[in-house]
C-alpha cells in the first residue's frame, strides 16, 4: 500500500467529527439520523482499513454486521420520527423535551 | 487478714436502709425513722465489735474486686478508719434518733432518713476505702448526699440555690483530687494507699507538691476552707439534724481524714505543710471574725464550724496529726450537741432562728440552756472540758512543728471564738424574751440582710401531735458526756491514752530544742479566752446590757460593717468572676455561636445539597442535542486521556 | 495516492454538504455521494464485496427509506415546521470537542505512519482476499452466530417499526373501540 493506513484513520476521524457536529448542531431529526450514518461509516472505514493491513477479513465481517445493524437502527429511528410528527406536527428535536427535569 | 466480713456489715447496712427507705418510703411512713436509726445503730455496734481488729497490727482488710491488675479495690480497717467510723455511726445514730422527733409530721419523713442513711453509707465508703479511687467515689457520693439533704426542702428556692452552690464547689474539689490521682497513677502506677505510701520517694518535690495541692483543693472544698468556704453558711438551709451530722461532725471533716490518711505524703513535702497550715489558720480566723457578725443561730454555728475545722486542718497540715484528729473527735461531740440544742430551740420557737428575737430562754428552756452552755464551754476551751485539751494540743503542736505565725493566729482565734460563742449564749438565753417585739425595733427592717433563713415549713409542724420530748433531748443529753469528758483522753502528753493510740500510725514527734512548753500555749489561750468572755459579758451579759438589750441590738445591727455583712465579699467575687462569666459565655454561645456557626453549618449542609441538586437538575434540559453534546465532551475527554496517558501503547 | 486524496476530498465535501444542507432531500443526496465515495475507497482497499454491499444496502435501501420518510413527513401543504432554537450556541462547543478528539487521533496516529508488508495472503479457504467466496466462507463458518443474531435483530427492528408506526386508520377504529371497551383507552406515546 502506498497510502499509509494512518491517513485512512485520520480521514475516518474527520468524517466522525463532521457527523458529531451534525448531530449536535442540526435540529431536524432526519438530518441527525443521517449524521449518525456518517458516524457508522467512519467506523466501517477504519475496520476495512485494518482488515487490509493485517490481511484478516474479520474486519469485513464486522463492517458488514455494522451495516446491518445500522439499517435496523435507521428503520426504528425513522419510525419514531414519524410518530412524533403525527403527535406534535413538529419535526424538531428541541420540541421533544418531555424529559426535562 | 485480707478477709473481714464484719466490714460489710458496717459498710452496707446503711446502704440497705437507704434503699429500703427510698423504695418503700410512702408505705413505711413513720416507721422510716426507727428503721434508719436501727441500720446505723447496727453499724455502730459492729464497729465496736471490730475495735480490737483495728488496733492489732496493721488492722484488717477486705478485698472487694480488682478492676485492673494494679487497681484493686478494697476496704481497710485500721485506727484512723476506726475513729472516723465510730464517730460517723455513733453520732450518726444519735442524730437519727433525734431526727425522729425533729422531723415528726414532715410529709417526706421517710425520704429524709433514706438520705441520711445514704449519707452514712457514702461517708463510710470514704473512710473505709483502701485506695484513692475508692476515696474519690465516697467523696463524690458524700457530695451528692449533701446536695440532697441541703435541698431537702426543695420547694424553697433558697434551699435549692444553696444545695447547688454546695455541689458545684464540691465538684471543684473533686477535680483537684482527680488531678492528684492522675499524677499518682502516672508516677506510681497503683492507687492503693499502701502501694503509694511505700513509694513516696519516687515523686520529685514538685510532683509531690502537685499531688498534695490537688488533694488539698479537694479538702478545701469539702471542709469549707478559704476560699472554697462560701457554701457552708448557705448549707444551713437544710434541716438542723443535717447541719449537725453533715456540716459539723462528719462530712466537713473528710478533708481532715484525707490529710491524716496521707500523712506520709505530707511528711515528705514541707511546702505542702506550710500551705495547708496557712490556709487552716486563715480559715480559722476568718470564720471567727465572720461569726461575730451573725444573727442567725445556725449561721453562727456554721462559721464556728468553719473556724474549728480550720484548726483541725492546721493541726494535721503541720504534722500534728493526733492533735488534729483529737480536735475532730471533740468537735464532733460538742458541735453536734450545739446544733441539736439549737434545733430544740428552733423547734420550740416555731422555726425562729434569729437570736435577736430570742432572749430569756434560760428560764423557758432550761435543758436547752444546759446543753448549749456545755457546748459553748467546750468549744471555747475552758479548762476541764474536752475542747480545752484538743485546742491546746493543736496549738502547741503547731508551735512545736515550728510555725509561730500560725500559732499566733490560732491563739487569737481562740479569743474571738470565746467572744462570739458567749455572745450567742448571752443574747439567746439571758434577759427578757423578745419574741413579741416588733422586728423594726430590733433593726430587722430587712431580715434577709441579717442572714436569717426563712422557715417555710412551719405549717407542717403544728396540727400534728408532737413526738415525745425524750427523742430529741435524749441524744442531746447523751452527747453532753463526751463533750465534757472525751478530751481527758489526751491528758499526759505522749503517754496519754490518745497519744499511745496513734503512735503506731504517726510515730513519735520530738519537738526541736527551745520550743516553748505546752503550758505556755495553755496560758496564752486562757488569757485570751477570758478576755473574749469578758468583752462578751460586758456587751451582752451584764445586767445593764440586758436592760438595754433592744436598743443595743438595734444599734449593732444598723452599724455592722458592710464587709462583715457581705462576708468579706467572697460571694460577690465568685459571682463576678465565675457565675457572670458563665452567663456571658452562655449568652455568647446561645446567640452567636449556635445560630451562626453550628446551626449555620447544619443549615448549609442542607442548602448545599439543595444547591447541588439544582445544579444537576439544570443539566436535565430534555434536549437531545444537549445530551449529545455531553456525550461528545466525554468522548473528547477519553480521547485526550488515551493520547496523553497512552493506555495500552 | 492521488486517488486517495481525491476520494478523501470527495468524502469530506459530501459529508459537509450533508450536514449543512437546508433541505433534507439535499442531505440525502449528499449522503449518497458520500456512500459512493466510500464504496470506491473500499475498492481501493481490496474489499470488493463490502463495497458492493455498501452501495446495495446502505445507499439502496437505507437512503431510500430516508427519502420515503421525508416524503411522508412533507405530505400536505405545510413544510417542515420547526419551533424556536433552544440551544442557539451549540455549534461552537460541538466543534471544539470534535476538534479535540480529532487532534487526539491525529496525535495518536501521527507518529506512527507505518508501511506494512504486502498482503500476507487471503484468510479464506477459497479465493482472493476480499472476494465473495472469501467473505462468504468466513461469514458462514466462523461468524455464523453473529450472522444469525443479526437476523434476529433485523426481525426485531421490523416488528418494532410496525408496532410503533401502525396507522390509526378508520378501518381499524371498530376493532379499537371493541378492544378499548375491555382494556381502557391506550395512552399516547409522545406528549
Amino acid at each position: 500500500m502506498s497510502v499509509p493506513p494512518g491517513a485512512y484513520v485520520i480521514l475516518a476521524a474527520v468524517l466522525f467529527f463532521i457527523g458529531v457536529v451534525g448531530v449536535i448542531a442540526r435540529r431536524n431529526p432526519l438530518i441527525q439520523l443521517m449524521s449518525i450514518e456518517l458516524l457508522f461509516n467512519s467506523a466501517n472505514l477504519v475496520l476495512v482499513t485494518f482488515a487490509r493491513v493485517w490481511g484478516n477479513n474479520a474486519g469485513h465481517i464486522f463492517a458488514f454486521l455494522v451495516i446491518t445493524v445500522a439499517a435496523a437502527e435507521a428503520a426504528i429511528g425513522l419510525a419514531i420520527v414519524v410518530i412524533v410528527f403525527r403527535k406534535t406536527r413538529f419535526v424538531d428535536v428541541d420540541e421533544v423535551a418531555a424529559l426535562k427535569g | 487478714m485480707h478477709d473481714y466480713p464484719l466490714l460489710f456489715v458496717i459498710w452496707l447496712f446503711p446502704l440497705i436502709g437507704a434503699l429500703v427507705l427510698w423504695a418503700f418510703g410512702p408505705q413505711l411512713k413513720s416507721l422510716g425513722g426507727p428503721i434508719g436509726s436501727a441500720m446505723v445503730g447496727v453499724a455502730f455496734v459492729a464497729a465496736l465489735f471490730a475495735w480490737n481488729d483495728a488496733t492489732t497490727g496493721a488492722g484488717a482488710h477486705q478485698a472487694l474486686f480488682a478492676w485492673l491488675p494494679q487497681f484493686v479495690f478494697g476496704l481497710q480497717w485500721d485506727r484512723i478508719s476506726l475513729v472516723w467510723t465510730l464517730i460517723i455511726t455513733g453520732v450518726g445514730f444519735l442524730i437519727h434518733v433525734y431526727s425522729i422527733g425533729y422531723m415528726a409530721g414532715d410529709h417526706a419523713f421517710a425520704r429524709f432518713f433514706a438520705y441520711l442513711n445514704f449519707f452514712v453509707f457514702a461517708m463510710l465508703t470514704l473512710v473505709l476505702s483502701d485506695n484513692f479511687v475508692g476515696l474519690l467515689v465516697g467523696w463524690g457520693l458524700v457530695g451528692l448526699a449533701s446536695y440532697l439533704l441541703i435541698g431537702f426542702y426543695f420547694e424553697r428556692p433558697s434551699a435549692v440555690a444553696a444545695s447547688r452552690k454546695a455541689f458545684v464547689i464540691n465538684v471543684v474539689g473533686d477535680i483537684g483530687i482527680l488531678y492528684a490521682v492522675f499524677v499518682i497513677v502516672a508516677k506510681i502506677g497503683a492507687i492503693g494507699y499502701g502501694d503509694v505510701f511505700a513509694n513516696v520517694a519516687k515523686f520529685s518535690p514538685g510532683e509531690l507538691f502537685a499531688v498534695c495541692l490537688g488533694l488539698f483543693i479537694g479538702c478545701a472544698a469539702k471542709s469549707a476552707q478559704v476560699p472554697l468556704h462560701t457554701w457552708l453558711p448557705d448549707a444551713m438551709e437544710g434541716p438542723t439534724p443535717v447541719s449537725a451530722l453533715i456540716h459539723a461532725a462528719t462530712m466537713v471533716t473528710a478533708g481532715v481524714y484525707l490529710i491524716a490518711r496521707c500523712a506520709p505524703l505530707w511528711n515528705a513535702s514541707s511546702d505542702a505543710r506550710v500551705l495547708v497550715g496557712s490556709i487552716g489558720a486563715l480559715t480559722a480566723i476568718t470564720g471567727a471574725i465572720l461569726g461575730c457578725a451573725q444573727w442567725d443561730i445556725k449561721r453562727i454555728l456554721a462559721y464556728s464550724t468553719m473556724s474549728q475545722i480550720g484548726y483541725m486542718i492546721m493541726g494535721v497540715g503541720v504534722g500534728a496529726f493526733d492533735a488534729g484528729i483529737l480536735h475532730f473527735l471533740t468537735h464532733a461531740f460538742f458541735k453536734a450537741q450545739l446544733f441539736l440544742g439549737a434545733g430544740i430551740i428552733i423547734h420550740n420557737l416555731a422555726d425562729e432562728q434569729d437570736v435577736r428575737k430570742m432572749g430569756g430562754l434560760r428560764r423557758k428552756m432550761p435543758f436547752a440552756f444546759a446543753a448549749m452552755l456545755i457546748g459553748v464551754l467546750s468549744i471555747c476551751g475552758i479548762p476541764g472540758f474536752s475542747g480545752y485539751f484538743s485546742k491546746d494540743a493543736v496549738l502547741s503542736g503547731t508551735l512545736a512543728h515550728g510555725h509561730p505565725v500560725m500559732w499566733a493566729v490560732g491563739v487569737l482565734t481562740a479569743g474571738l471564738t470565746a467572744y462570739y460563742m458567749f455572745r450567742m449564749l448571752f443574747v439567746t438565753f439571758l434577759g427578757q424574751y423578745r419574741g413579741h417585739v416588733d422586728p423594726s425595733e430590733l433593726g430587722l427592717r430587712h431580715p434577709e440582710l441579717a442572714g436569717t433563713a426563712h422557715a417555710a415549713h412551719a405549717a407542717d409542724e403544728h396540727g400534728h401531735a408532737h413526738a415525745p420530748a425524750w427523742l430529741m433531748s435524749g441524744p442531746v443529753a447523751l452527747l453532753m458526756i463526751p463533750s465534757v469528758l472525751i478530751g481527758w483522753l489526751d491528758l499526759g502528753g505522749d503517754a496519754s491514752p490518745w497519744g499511745r493510740f496513734f503512735e503506731p500510725v504517726f510515730g513519735h514527734f520530738e519537738p526541736a530544742a527551745g520550743t516553748p512548753p505546752e503550758s505556755l500555749t495553755s496560758l496564752v489561750v486562757l488569757v485570751l479566752v477570758a478576755a473574749g468572755l469578758g468583752i462578751a459579758y460586758a456587751r451582752y451579759g451584764h445586767p445593764r446590757a440586758l436592760i438595754e438589750a433592744i436598743p443595743r441590738l438595734r444599734e449593732e445591727t444598723v452599724r455592722m460593717p458592710a464587709a462583715l455583712t457581705n462576708r468579706f465579699y467572697f460571694d460577690t467575687a465568685i459571682d463576678a468572676l465565675f457565675v457572670r462569666t458563665s452567663f456571658v459565655l452562655g449568652r455568647v454561645f446561645g446567640t452567636i455561636v449556635d445560630p451562626l456557626a453550628i446551626d449555620a453549618g447544619v443549615r448549609e449542609a442542607g442548602f448545599s445539597a439543595q444547591w447541588l441538586g439544582h445544579l444537576f437538575r439544570s443539566f436535565q434540559t430534555g434536549l437531545v442535542r444537549a445530551y449529545a453534546l455531553a456525550l461528545a465532551f466525554g468522548a473528547a475527554c477519553f480521547a485526550l486521556y488515551y493520547v496523553m496517558i497512552g493506555a495500552g501503547r | 495516492m492521488i486517488g486517495f486524496v481525491l476520494l478523501a476530498l470527495a468524502m469530506i465535501a459530501s459529508a459537509l454538504f450533508t450536514v449543512t444542507a437546508k433541505k433534507p432531500v439535499y442531505s440525502v443526496v449528499g449522503l449518497l455521494a458520500n456512500f459512493i465515495a466510500l464504496a470506491i475507497t473500499y475498492l481501493t482497499l481490496h474489499a470488493e464485496f463490502l463495497a458492493v454491499m455498501q452501495i446495495v444496502v446502505y445507499s439502496g435501501a437505507i437512503l431510500i427509506l430516508f427519502v420515503f420518510v421525508i416524503a411522508l413527513l412533507s405530505s400536505g401543504t405545510k413544510p417542515f415546521e420547526a419551533g424556536p432554537n433552544r440551544m442557539p450556541r451549540a455549534l461552537l462547543p460541538a466543534a471544539l470537542f470534535g476538534l479535540v478528539g480529532l487532534a487526539a487521533v491525529a496525535a495518536a496516529v501521527g507518529g506512527t505512519i507505518f508501511v506494512p508488508a504486502t498482503i500476507p495472503g487471503a484468510t479464506g479457504e477459497a479465493g482472493v482476499f476480499g472476494s465473495v467466496a472469501d467473505f462468504g466462507t468466513a461469514l458462514f463458518t466462523r461468524n455464523l452466530l453473529p450472522f444469525e443474531v443479526t437476523a434476529f435483530v433485523l426481525m426485531v427492528a421490523i416488528v418494532g417499526v410496525v408496532l410503533l408506526a401502525a396507522d390509526e386508520s378508520p378501518l381499524r377504529a371498530p376493532k379499537r373501540a371493541q378492544r378499548e371497551s375491555i382494556t381502557g383507552p391506550r395512552e399516547p406515546i409522545a406528549r
